[in-house]
């Protein structure tokens, strides 16, 4: 899963001497949050995020005089002045998985994806990966979500499938939990059928275990914040 | 007393979905049997149906969804659409005959022959969308009937109240556009339940924003959850809405003994909803209000709740609450 299938490759950008003032319209005008910001040969020397304009403009809370004059600051601005300086990048072959891994640890929301002269290819933010994981649960189609718990051995997803194929019901997705209680596994399947009557009749017959609705989760650990 | 319509007829039961399929035609027997127990049916005006022209079910739906659905039955397929829809080659001819009693319960309606009516009609049709037959669902009733009482009726604003455990996809994407007709739903919360529509954030498209409201209700949760999202949702939603006419979606597949769902409301909780619609209706529709079969899977609860459901319609007084 290569992020050039997934980034937007349209990508709005500014350069170093852009008006601050200008590169604030962009991002409401696309409604987007981070502006990459090119050289004349399109390297990326910086991004501009929406905080970075909020900051640069002056606070709704002072006195007139003083707003004024801030707003005066704030037209004068570049692009240059504002922008974050050698952001974290990725290439176009980069994985989703590294994308979302970086995410969390660098804790940005988007990074430019160049090649490998540092040239702009395309953005990849977290509304793409989140279209990416929608897509992956398959809930955009109609279906029904179960949860099973099972144990942590070899052979339990066999058993989970054959049960519904059974039944002719196909499976819109499957998760796993991973770090669920001791020793379990939860299994989420997201089956293509309305007739959960018949899902749940067959599956405790056949032995399984269905979680309470409310006792689901899909975090390592559920309890961790009481 | 108020002139009550009940649209029933045998051959509904001819659509057939196999063995162990829950939208079963013993679940019209039990409804009959229950109301022909309760002594009700001598009082009611009954209506038979017959098949809807077919420019009124492409109102709603693509000439495409009726053709590929015939040729379906005539090739004695097992199923249309998706892998629920299991059916027999009788079963398009009913779905037409459902539809068309449907829309002669709409005429009896607005020829002041009824007061207001009930349709004991299968397949159902809430989860049928404009070309897509879904969730035991193939012509979606309730929306052609919407349809047919603004275009051969020139009603204005048609309110559609459904209350089946399951969001009505179907009937929410053929109006979500059209500020004409409100679609009101209260169903269990779409991460737990099939088809995964209806969330509260859905509210209409475009024009239509502000004519769609929908109200998740948890698993687990029963009569006090759903009285108070009624009044809270609902209510003043159709209070400024007004609408000329109300259909109601009457799933009884939210009854604790129900299989279908965790939502776990009591028989006299369906009581109490039909007896607000209905005031409801006599407050801004001047009580013009069909009700309609969709779900409801358990042969033991549904005569009861029918039968309650039907009397509050007709005015009995102990049942109005």
């Amino acid at each position: 899963m290569f992020i050039d299938k997934s980034m937007t490759k349209n990508v709005i950008s500014v350069g170093p001497d852009t008006p601050v003032s200008e590169a604030r319209e962009l991002l409401a005008k696309h409604k987007i949050r981070h502006l990459p910001v090119v050289d004349e040969e399109m390297k990326v020397i910086g991004i501009i995020t929406d905080r970075d304009i909020r900051t640069a403009l002056p606070s709704p809370f002072l006195a007139e005089d003083e707003t004024r004059r801030g707003i005066e600051r704030f037209e004068r601005l570049l692009a240059k002045d504002v922008m974050t300086r050698n952001p974290v990048t990725i290439t176009p072959f980069n994985t989703l998985e590294d994308a979302i891994l970086l995410m969390q640890k660098m804790r940005v929301g988007a990074f430019p994806v160049v090649d490998h002269e540092g040239k702009l290819k395309g953005i990849l933010s977290i509304r793409d990966l989140m279209r990416a994981f929608i897509n992956v649960l398959g809930i955009e189609e109609p279906g029904c979500l179960f949860c099973i718990v099972v144990e942590d051995k070899v052979g339990q997803m066999k058993r989970i499938v054959d049960c519904i194929t059974e039944e002719h019901i196909s499976f819109g997705s499957i998760l796993v939990a991973r770090h669920w209680e001791e020793g379990k596994r939860a299994v989420f399947p997201y089956l293509l059928t309305s007739n959960a009557a018949l899902v749940k009749r067959k599956l405790k017959s056949a032995g399984f275990e269905l979680l309470d609705p409310l006792e689901w989760t899909l975090d390592q650990n559920p309890t961790s914040d009481e | 007393m108020k002139k009550t319509g009940f649209l029933y007829d045998e051959r509904f039961l001819l659509h057939k979905t196999g063995p162990g399929h829950p939208e079963c035609p013993d679940r019209l027997e039990a409804i009959y049997k229950g109301l022909e127990e309760a002594r009700l049916l001598p009082k009611l005006v009954t209506i038979q149906a017959s098949r809807a022209k077919q420019r009124w079910v492409e109102a709603v739906h693509t000439p495409r969804h009726l053709i590929r659905f015939e040729e379906a039955c005539m090739l004695h397929l097992p199923e249309y659409g998706c892998p629920d829809n299991q059916m027999c080659p009788e079963t398009f001819d009913i779905a037409m005959l459902a539809v068309g009693g449907v829309l002669k319960m709409v005429d009896c309606l607005m020829e002041g022959k009824i007061d207001n009516g009930f349709c004991a009609v299968r397949p159902p049709g809430h989860h049928a969308e404009v070309s897509q037959a879904l969730g035991f669902c193939y012509f979606n009733n309730v929306a052609i009937a919407a349809r047919y009482c603004q275009l051969k009726w020139g009603v204005e604003k048609v309110g559609i109240v459904d209350f089946d455990v399951h969001h009505g996809n179907g009937t929410q994407h053929i109006f979500e556009q059209d500020p004409t007709v409100f679609y009101y739903s209260i169903h269990e919360h779409p991460s737990f339940s099939f088809p995964g529509t209806g969330r509260e954030f859905e509210t209409g498209t475009g024009a239509g924003e502000g004519f769609t409201l929908n109200s998740p209700v948890l698993p687990g949760q029963g009569d006090k959850e759903y009285k108070e999202i009624l009044q809270r949702d609902l209510m003043p939603a159709f209070e400024s809405f007004k609408p000329d006419v109300i259909l109601v979606s009457a799933g009884f597949d939210a009854h604790e003994d129900d299989d279908m769902s965790d939502i776990r409301l009591t028989t006299e909780c369906f009581t109490w909803i039909i007896q607000r619609i209905l005031q409801m209706a006599e407050k801004h529709s001047q009580g013009r209000l069909i009700s309609v079969l969709e779900g409801g899977y358990s042969l033991e609860r549904l005569p009861e709740l029918v039968v309650n459901h039907v009397r509050v319609l007709m005015g009995e007084a102990e049942w109005m609450g």
